[in-house]
């Protein structure tokens, strides 16, 4: 059985963000980086199909980004995924959903993959597009925001988040393909030994120029802070200073406290 | 000249700072006041899991064989949230390290995999003595051929993680004729021994979660094969290991200082006096330029010792350097932080008190900073003489 | 200019979201095509044309058959724009139907300027504008971010259907869990989000919504992490409320968590970021840190 995990490396969210000189992106200087939060749950359940399914099945980590995007596939590479391809591209940032999922497309095409996790969608940029629309180019069965994945005889049942905290239940036979939510399992954290075998796994490195062949369907013309759209009081200072201020404040504006 | 850590290494550090915010820190401040150790102990057992217990240990024994620089990062990030736990953990690791360094392959086998695999919760490094602290040399606890055993008494005092270790790395007078250090032995002593008694504890100013015990060997039995290197040659072993463990308590100080002044930095940036933030203070600023500066300085020192004895270069010197510079680094640092915080500061409401008493060990233990002075004055001046 | 709105319909009902869809195109300034698998009882209450699949035969989630009916509408149609809500409906069926189009695909609009959209990215932090370089675009708009509108009128159905192609079906719904508080009566709501750190810091969160005579809210993060059980969680995947006050506490205000309480009279947020988004929707943002802060604000209550 072959797999495939699909994972971008995106900035802390805690991060302060500044445009780029060009203000279409954030400036990437000074960030510190980390595996998409949606990601991880998508390694880890990959990984626990792996064991599942046991040394017939191989699992491979794939990203797109500059060199440092390793860290990332290493740590997927530790957390049990068995080989990865980094496809490297300095200006992966500036593609649009379409180009990155048709590059992946491009490399997956003919590989025979049973099944490919990805993330919901990036913290970052949040568009939610890549996973389905690969599904669309190879053809593959996708079901979206997983919170229950199970695995048996070619068939994934897969427990989608719906509006309110309703599930719906759906079966996919494979070939396919599904986006992983937040709380779908408990990614584990890379042991340490797992993390130094890691360096003899295979990292198949692709120039992103052999595998793009298309052009943004978007542009983004502009990257900014939301304007304030004001209103809103903002306290600052000193604690027991704030707490009387807010006292005051919900005596005045509201009927909750007298 | 690089000065990035390798990918792993990175990673290494990332799953330490990620395990200990989300596990370790939450429970400190509870560790620090109760003396249920039993959070503590679940989370050296998951340290374990993870293969934070043997960090420089080859993977034929259960380590993680990630090097010493690996070591140095994770401890600081374990510091970061709870100092007794780090500790423990330095300990556990140097005590792998003199078992892989000196034991024969039976000994390794039996007591390294245990170690690191958490059966173990963690092991102990039985040096000082009463009469035997900064002069280890001095010690008086003796081990006895008797036949088909070696018999020990005496007592140690100061023992790290007495209360729960499997195995105790010790160290008695085999040869009471010989010269001063040239008659010491090393040997391991399983957890449980009958004439092994666990002492009382010590109550300390921090570090609470931490055990500190005195040991007792009151005709405590043990097996010949319990020997651990040559005979009479223990002395020289537990000076080159704490030379390493010394790049652990150096790196268990900077996280604890670092612990304080991101703290510190934060509120300062928060609270508000004489009309502004204190943070547009320039006595503030300063505290928070000098501080970081020398935290900074602290890690480059330990990265090179670190580095140092990852290549297998001497880096007793370093390493000495590493460990007094920042321990007491870490300790301004936490004195300027606490002081940032002002009364708040010196409240339980707040970690800073926390951190200020339990940075204050790493300029004593491993050696105290002035034997640390000592030794570099010593390699210094030998290229002079 | 012309737009193919998808209705959403979800156990037997229209819902309410799709007439956001109608909001968004008046603020376009285009004409409006439906198509709804729906139901001929429930129809919405527009003019224009409606295609309508019957959900009984093509089911409520049936995606590649869905795309099957939204491609041939658009034959029909010729939209500029086909556009659903970002839900999990829309977020799952658009870029089906826009990579089978090769057109652009703008996900979760929360607004417009000049020809272009703008989104959120950056965990809400940040704003992009996005422009569509293709002749038809696909859009998702922000659940909330357009007003409802109901048009009136009545629609000129076209039934439609088509024939299910895919290896997906579906098998059914999962209830959500069952509550044990229910947070719609709540008067007053007190929500700890990741910002209050670790679990045992819950019970501050807790003591204060006592002392106000309230009930714990909180956000995803918290719920996944353990902290607090499901039936507290507020937003899209929890609950809906609109209580008298309600007290955010370290909560970030990503737009999944505001959704479900933006209705809220009078909302606090108690956060140490200044620029942390849920600012925009506070009446009082207070600058603090909540562990320093809550506490003294319970005592000073309780007083
Ligand atoms: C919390 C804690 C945990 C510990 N854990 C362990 C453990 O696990 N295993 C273990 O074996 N030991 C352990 N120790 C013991 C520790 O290593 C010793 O306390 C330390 O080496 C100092 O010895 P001492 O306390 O006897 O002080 P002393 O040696 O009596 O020193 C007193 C003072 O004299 C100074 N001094 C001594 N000699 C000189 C000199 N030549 N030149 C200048 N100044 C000098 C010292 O620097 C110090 O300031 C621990 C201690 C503590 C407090
Ligand atoms: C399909 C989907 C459905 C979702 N459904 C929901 C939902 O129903 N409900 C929901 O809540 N989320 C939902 N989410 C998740 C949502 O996108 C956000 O990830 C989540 O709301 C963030 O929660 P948070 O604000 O608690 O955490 P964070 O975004 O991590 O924010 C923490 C905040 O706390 C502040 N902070 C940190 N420490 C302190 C301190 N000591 N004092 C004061 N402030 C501090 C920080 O500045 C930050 O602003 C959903 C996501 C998706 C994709």
């Amino acid at each position: 059985m072959k797999l495939l995990v699909c994972i971008k490396q995106v900035p802390d969210m805690e991060s302060r963000f500044r445009p780029n000189s060009q203000g279409i992106w954030f400036d990437e200087n000074d960030l510190a980086w980390r595996m998409n939060e949606y990601d991880e749950y998508a390694v880890e359940q990959a990984v626990q199909l792996r064991e599942q399914v046991g040394d017939s099945a191989e699992l491979t980590v794939l990203s797109i980004g500059p060199d440092r995007v390793v860290e990332a596939i290493k740590k997927s590479l530790a957390m049990g995924c068995d080989r990865a391809v980094h496809i490297r591209d300095d200006h992966a940032a500036t593609k649009d959903p379409w180009q990155i999922a048709s590059i992946i497309a491009a490399y997956a095409k003919g590989q025979g993959f049973d099944l490919i996790f990805t993330g919901m969608q990036s913290q970052d940029r949040g568009s939610a597009q890549v996973g389905v629309t690969l599904a669309e180019e190879l053809g593959y069965a996708c079901a979206t925001t997983l919170v229950g994945f199970a695995y048996g005889d070619g068939t994934v049942t897969a427990k989608r988040e719906l509006e309110g905290g309703i599930k719906g239940v759906v079966k996919l036979a494979t070939p396919a393909l599904v986006t992983c939510q937040l709380g779908l399992n408990v990614p584990r954290y890379p042991t340490l030994p797992n993390i130094m075998k890691a360096k003899k796994k295979e990292i198949e490195v692709i120039a992103v120029a052999d595998l793009l062949t298309e052009q943004p369907l978007t542009a983004t013309t502009s990257f900014h802070p939301p304007a304030r759209k004001g209103g809103g009081v903002v306290l600052e200072g000193d604690v027991g200073v704030l707490v009387e201020q807010l006292v005051g404040i919900l005596k005045d504006k509201t009927a909750v406290l007298r | 000249m690089f000065l990035e850590l390798t990918e792993e290494q990175k990673l290494i550090q990332d799953t330490a700072r990620v395990f200990a915010r989300a596990e370790l820190e939450p429970v400190a401040a509870t560790l620090d006041q109760s003396d249920d150790r039993t959070p503590m102990l679940a989370n050296l057992k998951r340290l374990a899991e993870l293969g934070f217990m043997g960090l420089n240990v080859r993977d034929t024994y259960g380590g993680a064989e990630a090097g010493v620089i690996a070591f140095s990062v994770a401890m600081t990030e374990i510091a970061r949230a709870c100092a007794s736990t780090a500790v423990t953990v330095s300990v556990n690791n140097m005590a792998c390290e003199v078992i892989q360094a000196i034991g024969s392959e039976e000994q390794k086998r039996a007591y390294i995999p245990k170690i690191c695999s958490g059966e173990f919760a963690a092991a102990s490094f039985a040096l000082t003595e009463t009469c035997a602290g900064s002069d280890p040399s001095g010690m008086v606890t003796t081990a006895t051929d008797d036949g088909d055993a070696w018999v020990l008494n005496g007592s140690k005092i100061f023992i790290t993680s007495a209360p729960y270790a499997g195995v105790f790395v010790v160290w008695a007078v085999t040869n009471k004729e010989a010269p001063k250090g040239k008659g010491i032995s090393c040997f391991l002593v399983e957890g449980g021994t009958s004439g092994l008694l666990v002492g009382k504890e010590e109550r300390k100013m921090g570090q609470h979660a931490s055990a500190t015990n005195e040991l007792v060997f009151d005709n405590c039995r043990i097996p010949k094969s319990a020997l651990m290197g040559k005979l009479n040659d223990g002395f020289r072993t537990a000076v080159a290991e704490l030379a390493g463990g010394r790049i652990g308590i150096g790196s268990l100080g900077l996280g604890v200082g670092l612990a304080a002044m991101d703290h510190a930095t934060r509120y300062v940036t928060e609270r508000s006096q004489f009309g502004q933030k204190i943070s547009s203070f320039q006595a503030i600023q300063w505290k928070i330029a000098d501080s970081y500066t020398e935290l900074e300085a602290a890690r480059l020192l330990l990265m090179n010792a670190a580095f140092r004895k990852e290549q297998g270069k001497p880096f007793s010197k370093e390493a000495s350097m590493a460990k007094m510079f920042a321990t007491e680094a870490a300790n301004r640092a936490c004195y300027q932080a606490l002081q940032m915080l002002g009364g708040y500061g010196y409240t339980r409401d707040f970690p800073l008190e926390r951190y200020a008493r339990d940075v204050r060990v790493t300029s004593i233990y491993e050696g105290t900073n002035e034997i640390q002075r000592v030794i570099i004055a010593r390699e210094i001046l030998r290229n002079f003489a | 200019m012309k737009t193919l709105l998808i209705g959403e319909y979800r156990e037997g009902k229209l819902l309410d979201t799709t007439y956001e869809l109608f909001g968004f195109a008046r603020q376009l300034g285009a004409e409006t095509a439906m198509l709804l698998v729906g139901s001929a009882s429930q129809l919405p209450a527009c003019s224009g044309p409606l295609y309508l699949a019957d959900a009984s035969q093509c089911g409520e989630y049936s995606p590649d058959l869905h795309k099957q009916l939204i491609l041939d509408a658009v034959q029909k149609e010729n939209p500029d724009y086909i556009v659903f809500i970002h839900s999990s409906y829309g977020w799952d069926l658009a870029p089906r139907v826009a990579t089978r189009l090769k057109a652009a695909q703008v996900s979760e609009v929360i607004g417009l300027s000049n020809n272009a959209f703008e989104v959120g990215c950056c965990n809400a932090k940040m704003r992009r504008t996005v422009k569509p370089a293709t002749g038809k675009a696909v859009i998702t708009i922000q659940a909330g971010a357009f007003p409802v509108l109901q048009p009136g009128g009545t629609p000129q159905v076209q039934t439609v259907t088509a024939t299910a192609a895919g290896n997906l079906t579906f098998v059914g719904y999962e209830p959500a869990e069952a509550k044990d508080v229910d947070l719609a009566k709540a008067e007053v709501i007190v929500t700890a989000g990741r910002g209050v750190g670790k679990k045992e810091n819950v019970p501050v969160i807790q003591a204060l919504a006592k002392a106000l005579g309230g009930e714990l809210g909180a956000s995803r993060p918290v719920v996944d992490a353990g902290w607090v059980e499901h039936s507290h969680q507020v937003g899209t995947t929890g609950q809906s409320v609109s209580p008298k006050l309600y007290i955010a506490c370290g909560v970030s205000g990503a737009i999944q968590h505001l959704a479900g309480m933006k209705k809220s009279d009078f909302i606090v947020a108690i956060n140490k970021d200044k620029d942390a988004p849920i600012g925009e929707i506070a009446d009082v943002l207070v600058v603090a840190d909540v562990l320093q802060f809550v506490p003294a604000l319970t005592a000073k209550v309780s007083a």
